[in-house]
């Protein structure tokens, strides 16, 4: 049986975060969550490599989104990034400044983020095998 | 005003409480990212020391930190400041001058009371981090810059966005690591390790004054005290006492705003405070007693060699028979037979204790 893909989430609200963490995992996902940026990285170092996709949210305390996402990008570059924000157009911009994979504005619906998240993954999964194949 | 340090021997940040470790924990992670930092928190809680600690745990320690307040400078001065000029930009130019940006280039470059930057300046600055280039006063050239900003202000500058005082997106773009410092009266129990640091940093700073350490009803006393002023207003004062060389004196001559006596224990102010803060009450006074024996200020490795539970059984010990010899001597008018009968030792061993603890009569 393949591997579950593996998220990261990372979001302040902590319904938010226990909202999304009850649908990936019912959608066969292996799902875990941090409560701000700083957490995020303490994570991302005890498990380099672990995670397959990050769904951060972008105004936080300590680390923000945009921090975390430049950090991870700097770190684990496979990973694929999804920024979500509810705070206007600048965090975003900062986001896609950044490089994060893909901008959402909240509301989310979810089954759309999980489309979102297993398009990213697909594409992932191709450039891996492409690289193993050279 | 504004400053260059290089390799700058930088304050540690001193403090056992969870907000401070947590900054300490914050800074280790994030020094090396050079991602823009945003430091908050009231005046003198320490946000340059946070600055300067990120600074000597980066790999920019070997380049410059320079310093510039945004707050200190008129709008004109500050912009050539920060960008410095061309020959002949305005009256009075009459050679080219390099700006902080500049001298800052692949160190750091901090921003103090970013909060009370014009907004003409905060649309500029904010070209150059979205770019990195800047151009002198009165030249066309584009000079291309590397520096880490780290910014700090003692506003609210969510408060400021809405009043339209600080723009937004400057706002999100210094905002990417968030320090924020709680002020000294959220985080009582560092106020003994900071007063012991300080005082063996003023011990050896001014040796001819006698520095002495207060004892624990004093303690207790600047624990409960607000400190509006935070940790510079600690520092002041316990540089006074070096003067008055009296604690009682100079913590009755700190400031007691809206009536409010700190000396007097239990008030309304004192009870409300407790009461919200019970498990942080506890952790005081244990700190506190702790800090009587060993010197917190050192680092977790010294501290744990300096403790010895046989040593500070004795010291603890040593502490109360003095207080009990010394309370039972002045009760008697210092007749050391009587005292000896009282405390049921003999005379020979009060002599040998008070001249151990070198206890004398209490004069008015």
């Amino acid at each position: 049986m393949a591997e579950l893909n593996r998220l990261l989430i990372v979001d302040d609200n902590q319904d938010i975060l226990s909202t999304f963490y009850e649908f990936f995992n019912s959608m066969n996902y292996e799902v875990k969550t941090a409560s701000d940026g700083f957490a995020a990285v303490k994570l991302l170092k005890d498990k380099p490599n672990f995670f397959d996709c990050l769904i951060t949210d972008l105004v936080m305390p300590n680390i923000s989104g945009v921090g975390l996402i430049s950090i991870v990008k700097k770190e684990y570059p496979d990973m694929k990034i999804i920024a979500m924000t509810g705070y206007g157009d600048q965090p975003g911009a900062l986001a896609s400044e950044a490089e994060a994979d893909c901008v959402l504005f909240k509301p989310i619906d979810l089954f759309k983020i999980e489309n979102i998240v297993a398009q990213l993954l697909i594409t992932k999964d191709n450039s891996n095998s492409k690289q193993t194949d050279d | 005003m504004i400053n260059i340090k290089n390799k700058t021997k930088s304050i540690p940040l001193i403090g056992v409480s969870k907000s401070i470790l947590k900054i300490k924990e914050l800074i280790h992670h994030v020094s090396d990212t050079c991602l823009n930092v945003l430091i908050t928190g009231e005046t003198g809680v320490g946000k340059e020391v946070v600055a300067q600690n990120l600074y000597t745990e980066s790999a920019r320690v070997s380049q410059n930190f320079v310093k510039i307040n945004c707050a200190a400078l008129p709008e004109t001065l500050l912009e050539s400041e920060l960008y410095g000029y061309e020959k002949g930009a305005f009256t009075g130019a009459h050679r080219n001058r390099s700006g902080k940006f500049q001298m800052a280039d692949k160190g750091v470059l901090f921003l103090d009371e970013i909060g009370d930057m014009p907004l003409a300046l905060q649309s500029k600055m904010l070209h150059v981090l979205q770019s990195g280039e800047f151009s002198p006063l009165g030249s066309e050239q584009e000079f291309k810059t590397d520096v880490w900003v780290i910014a700090a202000t003692n506003h609210n500058l969510e408060q400021s966005m809405a009043k339209k005082t600080f723009r937004e997106d400057l706002f999100y773009r210094l905002n990417i690591i968030k320090i924020e410092i709680p002020p000294l009266r959220k985080r009582k129990e560092d106020i003994p390790p900071l007063i012991e640091y300080y005082l063996k940093i003023y011990r050896s700073e001014y040796p001819n004054n006698r520095v002495e350490k207060p004892n624990s009803d004093i303690v207790s006393k600047l624990v409960n005290y607000p400190w509006p002023g935070n940790v510079r207003q600690l520092q002041n004062c316990i540089k006074k006492q070096m003067i008055m060389q009296s604690w009682e004196k100079t913590f009755n001559d700190l400031p007691k705003e809206n009536g409010q006596d700190s000396t007097i224990v239990g008030t309304d102010k004192n009870a409300m405070e407790i009461q919200e803060l019970p498990d942080k009450k506890a952790v005081n006074s244990t700190t506190q007693i702790i800090s009587e024996f060993v010197d917190l200020s050192t680092s977790s490795d010294k501290l744990f060699e300096d403790i010895s539970l046989k040593k500070i059984k004795k010291m603890a010990a040593d502490k109360v028979e003095k207080e009990v010899i010394f309370f039972v001597l002045e009760k008697v008018g210092w007749n050391r037979s009587r005292a000896s009968k009282i405390l049921k030792v003999s005379y020979k061993t009060l002599l040998y204790k008070i001249s151990e603890f070198n206890i004398h009569p209490h004069i008015e």
